[in-house]
């Protein structure tokens, strides 16, 4: 938050341990990965496989699915590849480097100039 | 002459998390707040031994409801009626939850669980957004079953008779809010969280429709760039799984046993894009509402309402009766949020004889009143549904009167 707020709520976080990708799909995913299945095999091209969806048993593996189908629909909703930054270290150390470098840019032009 | 909150409304977001009662996540709020129709600590349901439980302030934000408590419509029937079959005359007395939650193999002493209730504090987010904005004592899930069925009266006003978890196709000439919008030259988009937790809305919107969506990322830059749609709907996350550079999404939807602290979290990064936009924030309306209690114990009867000229018939509905879609399912927690809502205002319900009945039809009933004005395609129960745009008021709150989350 840029702009400073009178009145702020602080939220918890949720520990790291809530996280379980091989937890058992719920009747909620497991229905919609049957509606998903409907329309893959409306798209499915000649020597294409269905998947096989009773293999389908974990969140994890219910994910994996969903993006295949869901970017086969709607490739518009993919996650841009995100730039990672460097680690502080490293951003210290090139940005001293190009400052260095910056300087003697500075310096050659300078003397190039006197040439 | 409409409220100056009307006037300026620009922009309505919903927010549609899953499967969590009324009583459950807001029932606590009564012994400080007593317009809020919620919980007593006197009610109660009778378990396997005959034995009296009452409901209890001790919910856990995951692990406690492992056995995803059953919401399917023969399920909610058992839960509603106490297991009174369907016949004429029968009286809902909400007296089946236990009972209901036992079937599913918990035990005993785990069946309790469905009478749990979070106390407030344990629920920061949705405490304050419920007591800072208006809460609803009177919204309902359209019917008594799970959510796809639900969902559908959240998009189209109808389920098209559909009260099961099976996919449906619409039928004209009913369209869904998006592509009324949409055709009438305005702005409407879902976003889903991301494509591995995806849409519920996938035959008929996504297959068809894909311009309309957009992902949970792609909202939040709609609300940094101001170009956010008139109309958004948002989906949680549905799952966990891992996210780009080796981290981990965790399901947000509060479907049990899915983390409620992370739900909370999600709506408070939902709310904060909006309210951190001035401009943004003095022209949205957003509704953070539930699609249906997820088989979790609520007080309150639903009522009957008008019936959407649709049947399910007795083998879809697994009671032995059909439903006629004329009376609601279990009510859910519902909140409005702007900045043109006083403080601890209450939308009264059943309990009051002026109170107003809320479900998921008024969803795209109010969105279509008030952007499309006179639109004649679509259920009449859809069009005669309550608006719940009515507390927003004419008094614009001071910006340092509204709170922001630190998430």
């Amino acid at each position: 938050m840029e702009k400073k707020y009178k009145l702020v709520a602080k939220v918890p976080k949720t520990p790291k341990s809530a996280y379980d990708h091989g937890r058992f799909i719920s009747s909620l995913i497991e229905h919609q990965i049957k509606h998903f299945h409907e329309i893959e095999k409306l798209l499915l091209k000649p020597g294409q496989e269905l998947t096989d969806i009773t293999k389908i048993k974990t969140e994890l593996q219910a994910s994996e699915y969903l993006k295949k189908m869901t970017a086969l629909l709607h490739p518009q909703g993919a996650e841009k590849p995100r730039r990672v930054a460097p680690p502080r270290k490293t951003r210290k150390r090139a940005k001293a480097a190009k400052s260095k470098g910056k300087g003697k840019t500075k310096s050659r032009r300078g003397k190039r100039k006197s040439r | 002459m409409p409220p100056a909150g009307l006037d300026n409304l620009k922009h309505i977001v919903v927010l549609m998390m899953e499967n969590r009662s009324f009583d459950h996540m807001l029932g606590g709020l009564m012994k400080k707040y007593p317009k809020i129709n919620g919980l007593t600590g006197n009610e109660s349901n009778p378990d396997m031994n005959g034995t009296m439980v009452p409901v209890q302030p001790n919910a856990k934000f995951q692990g406690q409801l492992d056995h995803d408590p059953d919401h399917h419509f023969p399920g909610v029937d058992l839960q509603i009626f106490g297991g009174t079959p369907p016949r004429p005359g029968r009286v809902a007395n909400m007296q089946g939850f236990i009972k209901s939650y036992a079937t599913q193999g918990t035990g005993i002493n785990a069946s309790h669980a469905i009478m749990s209730y979070f106390p407030p504090e344990r629920l920061p987010v949705l405490t304050r957004l419920a007591t800072e904005y208006a809460v609803f004592n009177g919204w309902f899930s359209s019917i008594p079953g799970p959510t796809i069925c639900n969902r559908a009266f959240a998009h189209y006003g109808t389920s098209f008779g559909n009260v099961d978890m099976n996919l449906f196709y619409i039928q004209d000439p009913i369209q869904s809010i998006y592509e009324r919008m949409v055709q009438a030259g305005h702005t409407a988009k879902i976003y889903y969280y991301d494509q591995q937790s995806s849409t519920m809305e996938i035959v008929n919107l996504l297959k068809n429709q894909p311009r309309i969506f957009g992902s949970y990322s792609q909202f939040i830059g709609d609300c940094k760039g101001n170009t956010l749609p008139e109309y958004s709907f948002i989906e949680p996350c549905y799952n966990d799984h891992p996210g780009p550079g080796g981290g981990q999404i965790l399901a947000s939807d509060q479907h049990p046993d899915h983390n409620v602290q992370e739900g909370e979290r999600f709506i408070a990064n939902t709310y904060n894009a909006i309210r951190t936009k001035q401009e943004l924030w003095e022209t949205t309306a957003m509704l953070v509402v539930y699609d249906e209690h997820g088989g979790i114990y609520d007080h309150v009867v639903p009522p009957a309402c008008e019936a959407d000229g649709k049947s399910a018939p007795a083998d879809k509905t697994g009671t032995a009766a059909p439903f006629n879609f004329d009376r609601l399912g279990v009510r859910v927690p519902a909140i409005l949020v702007s900045p043109y809502i006083p403080r601890g205002t209450v939308v009264p319900g059943t309990e009051d004889p002026n109170g107003r009945i809320f479900e998921h039809a008024c969803i795209p009933g109010t969105v279509t009143n008030f952007f499309l004005k006179n639109y004649d395609q679509r259920t009449s129960r859809e069009k005669n549904s309550n608006n719940f745009l009515a507390p927003l008021t004419d008094i614009l709150r001071p910006d340092d009167d509204c709170w922001v989350f630190d998430v």
